[in-house]
């Protein structure tokens, strides 16, 4: 056994609102910068829709992520051996500018400079990249909101295995239904980008698992782009190198949630510390699609159990991040109430970042011509949300229903629960029977409500110790570093350098 | 023999120079905080290097020494009987039976050492034996030097006092040549009919009167009329038994042609020896044509092998769904 720690992350998407703040907390911070100006490293996307840049699901069209054939060990489905030479000039398989969006701005100094006309000055738009004039076609979430829209949402990739009548259904009028994904690095236990990097310029850092590009030895192969499934690897057209999210690291070596936790409105962000086994890595990988979501559970240890703190312990984990990895929010969501899932495991790069699965409203009734939401009790049965199952299991679920189901039984079961509660309009029983068909005791439900609805800053931010004066210690020596910090001794990243 | 010893000193070490160049750290990249880290790792690194250079290098220098002694008569057999022998009547150059009482020692090393310098000095007597040689000048011997020079003359001169040279002469076959043979010294010419021993087949240096359009490999000369030049049978097999220029020498060396192969080779360059060498302007003419034909294809094919190679993802989604609203 060979445990390692890992900062990790569950998004509650019942919660998230889709007001993109914590997209533009990241863009102030980190990528309002020439090159980087269309990134989003964080970016929330509506589902249905084809996401940002478009239609990055579909591994048909950009190849990311491990792939598997048969009994044969999974292998990076972009590149490899033999297909470096014959892309060596240009990696195919990229998203183009386009795909994710040219970034534009608008000429303001129009509205105070404009020669005198009849009509009112506006500002058009320029592009970033360009300095010219711009039609805006698309932006980093154009189907916002659209959920109907025929290009974005009708093609999303996750619609696939879905009746014709449930892709109408979907869109059509009185049933219409979005959610949103919010979507950063998922710091994968397995990472794809760092496994196609032909300069070994992307690291998974050792003490917490948060994935990181050397900004010195990128060589523009842009291999992480086109291996990220996720396409959360972006290449810089300016200095020439790629940048990804880095989960603020700064920030967490701070004691400080990162930007976009931070700012998060729906408070729907957790994160904390989990403690895993490196050693059964492959093994879990190689499993079949259907075993996957549980494998990768079976790979997260219970930091409780005295064992596992002991080698903890023997493998150099300080006992402060064994303590944060006992208070970890997304140890709870992700292994004792089994509500959070992994986005699109199917890819096999084990993402650190669990999704909770929104509950979506009811479908409506057409009852002499007219609407009604009228049904059965007071919340509707699972297989009657607008979104339907196979939806969710393609998003979360590796394409099978089973876990997906769980995780929303659990959640419905946490709203019986409550309202019996708080309301009193349903009796215990029925409550009752719901928490024992979801697999949920009274304790579990309350635990899973506070966290949810009543969770403070310190409920949803475990992070751990980063313990720097020690992590650097593996890389350099502290003591020869005293009394020489100063300013200019780092470059900026530039093209060649 | 010091002096071969430190030449080849030299040429050991050059290779190894740049990783001892690298492991020493330099400075104006070091960063802050490495610098004893990587000094005394580079130190190190510096001293294996040098270790290690240092073994390598000191058992060849024995080893060369010895094996020095040994290789003048090998060097004699892969240089110069293709042209000449010891007392077995001249081939391209003069018999070298005696040749150290037809001309002293000093010039006989001066002109082993740069035999064309020597020609073209005006000197009456290499004058004389390039005339007889047939215009044809003497190449530099490979890797000759004066230690080698004074031990190839030696060697002429025990040689010279035997009864019978080991250098006498190669024993040629007499056969009269059939149509058999000169089909198959064709084939072997133009490559269908591979060499034993693996060489590369003539075409890819030399020209022929007769060939397409492309011709024939234009780094060596033509060989239409080579048997006419090399005046006969006798010289050319023993030019094709070690053959001896700088080019060639290195993919012979070993891989010699069979007695066969020279057979049937002689056989064909004398049947082709009447015709008129190939206007090599032609075949310029023709290569470069077809070499923009073979692009132009070349550019085509990719396009088309490569069309959907870059397609925007976006940009495809929109139009299939305008054209899709049209009809």
């Amino acid at each position: 056994m060979n445990i390692r720690s890992q900062v990790s992350m569950v998004f509650h998407l019942d919660k998230c609102i889709g007001c993109h703040t914590c997209s533009v907390a990241c863009k102030n911070v980190w990528t309002d910068r020439k090159g980087a100006d269309y990134m989003w490293w964080n970016n929330v996307e509506t589902k249905p829709g084809t996401g940002y840049p478009t239609q990055w699901e579909d591994q048909e069209q950009y190849h990311g992520g491990w792939e598997k054939d048969g009994d044969q060990p999974i292998h990076i489905k972009s590149t490899g051996k033999a297909r470096v030479i014959p892309n060596i000039f240009h990696n195919p398989h990229m998203p183009s500018m386009d795909d994710y969006y040219e970034p534009w701005t608008y000429d303001y100094q129009n509205l105070f400079n404009a020669e005198e006309g009849s009509d009112q000055p506006i500002a058009k738009p320029i592009s970033m990249i360009t300095g010219k004039d711009i039609k805006v076609e698309a932006g980093p979430n154009w189907d916002d909101d659209l959920g109907g829209s025929q290009i974005y949402a009708a093609n999303d990739p996750n619609l696939a295995g879905l009746s014709e009548q449930q892709r109408l259904q979907l869109s059509s009028v009185e049933r219409l239904v979005l959610f949103y994904l919010p979507r950063i690095c998922n710091h994968c236990l397995n990472p794809c980008c760092v496994a196609s990097c032909p300069s070994g310029a992307l690291y998974k850092r050792g003490e917490d698992g948060i994935v990181l590009i050397d900004q010195k030895k990128c060589r523009a192969w842009r291999s992480c782009v086109s291996a990220c499934p996720y396409k959360k690897t972006y290449f810089n057209w300016f200095t020439g190198k790629s940048e990804k999210c880095i989960l603020c690291f700064p920030r967490l070596e701070t004691g400080q949630a990162p930007a976009c936790f931070h700012s998060c409105v729906g408070r729907i962000r957790y994160l904390g510390v989990l403690l895993y086994d490196a050693d059964r890595l492959e093994e879990v990988a190689n499993l079949p699609d259907e075993e996957l979501v549980n494998g990768h559970r079976s790979l997260i240890l219970d930091p409780h159990d005295p064992e596992v703190i002991r080698k903890a312990q023997s493998a150099g984990i300080p006992d402060g991040v064994i303590e944060s990895a006992q208070q970890s929010p997304v140890y709870k969501f992700v292994m004792d109430w089994k509500i959070a899932l992994p986005p699109h495991i199917e890819y096999r790069t084990l993402p650190m970042l669990f999704y909770v699965p929104p509950m979506s409203p009811v479908i409506a009734n057409f009852e002499d011509g007219l609407a009604t939401h009228k049904m059965q009790g007071l919340f509707h049965g699972i297989d009657e949300s607008r979104i339907p199952m196979q939806y969710f299991a393609n998003l979360f679920g590796g394409g099978h229903e089973g876990v997906v189901r769980y995780a929303m039984g659990k959640q419905l079961a946490v709203r019986w629960h409550r309202r019996a509660e708080t309301v009193g309009d349903v009796d215990r029983a029925t409550a009752d029977r719901f928490l024992r068909e979801a697999n949920c005791t009274v304790e579990e439900a309350e635990a899973i409500y506070k966290l949810t609805s009543l969770c403070t800053f310190e409920d949803r931010f475990v992070i751990p110790p980063m313990y720097r004066e020690q992590a650097i210690e593996m890389v350099k020596e502290p003591h020869e570093q005293r009394a020489e910090a100063g300013f200019g001794f780092v470059g900026g990243p530039q093209r060649g350098g | 023999m010091l002096f071969t010893s430190n030449t080849l000193e030299n040429q050991l070490l050059l290779p190894s120079t740049p990783p001892c160049i690298l492991a020493r750290p330099r400075p104006f990249e070091m960063e802050v905080g490495d610098g004893i880290l990587a000094g005394t790792a580079g130190g190190c690194f510096l001293r294996r290097a040098l270790f290690a250079v240092f073994c390598l290098c000191v058992p060849p220098l024995f080893l060369s020494t010895l094996a020095h002694a040994q290789d003048t008569p090998d060097y004699f057999r892969q240089n110069c009987v293709n042209c000449h022998t010891i007392g077995g009547g001249r081939l391209t150059g003069p018999d070298l039976k005696d040749v150290s009482k037809r001309q002293d020692r000093e010039w006989l090393i001066k002109f082993l050492l740069d035999p064309r310098a020597v020609i073209e000095s005006g000197d009456a007597y290499a004058k004389k034996i390039f005339e007889e040689s047939r215009n044809i000048p003497m190449p530099t011997p490979p890797g000759i030097n004066l230690e080698r020079a004074e031990n190839l003359l030696d060697l002429i001169e025990a040689e010279s006092q035997l009864e019978e040279s080991q250098f006498k002469g190669l024993k040629i076959s007499t056969a009269p040549f059939t149509d058999a043979d000169r089909t198959r010294g064709r084939d072997i010419f133009l490559g269908p009919q591979r060499l034993e021993a693996g060489g590369t087949a003539c075409v890819s240096c030399h020209a022929m009167h007769d060939l397409s359009a492309l011709g024939g490999g234009q780094l060596g000369p033509d060989l239409t009329n080579v048997y006419e030049r090399l005046k006969g049978r006798a010289a050319l097999s023993a030019w094709l038994v070690a053959p001896g220029t700088e080019t060639m020498q290195p993919i012979f060396k070993n891989r010699p042609l069979s007695t066969d192969e020279i057979h049937a080779l002689v056989a064909y360059f004398e049947s082709t020896t009447a015709e008129q060498p190939a206007d090599s302007s032609t075949g310029r003419v023709a290569f470069l044509l077809s070499g923009l034909a073979g692009a132009v294809i070349g550019v085509f094919f990719l396009d088309a092998l490569w069309k959907r190679r870059f397609h925007g993802v976006r940009r495809s989604l929109v139009e299939a769904n305008s054209s899709r609203g049209k009809s």
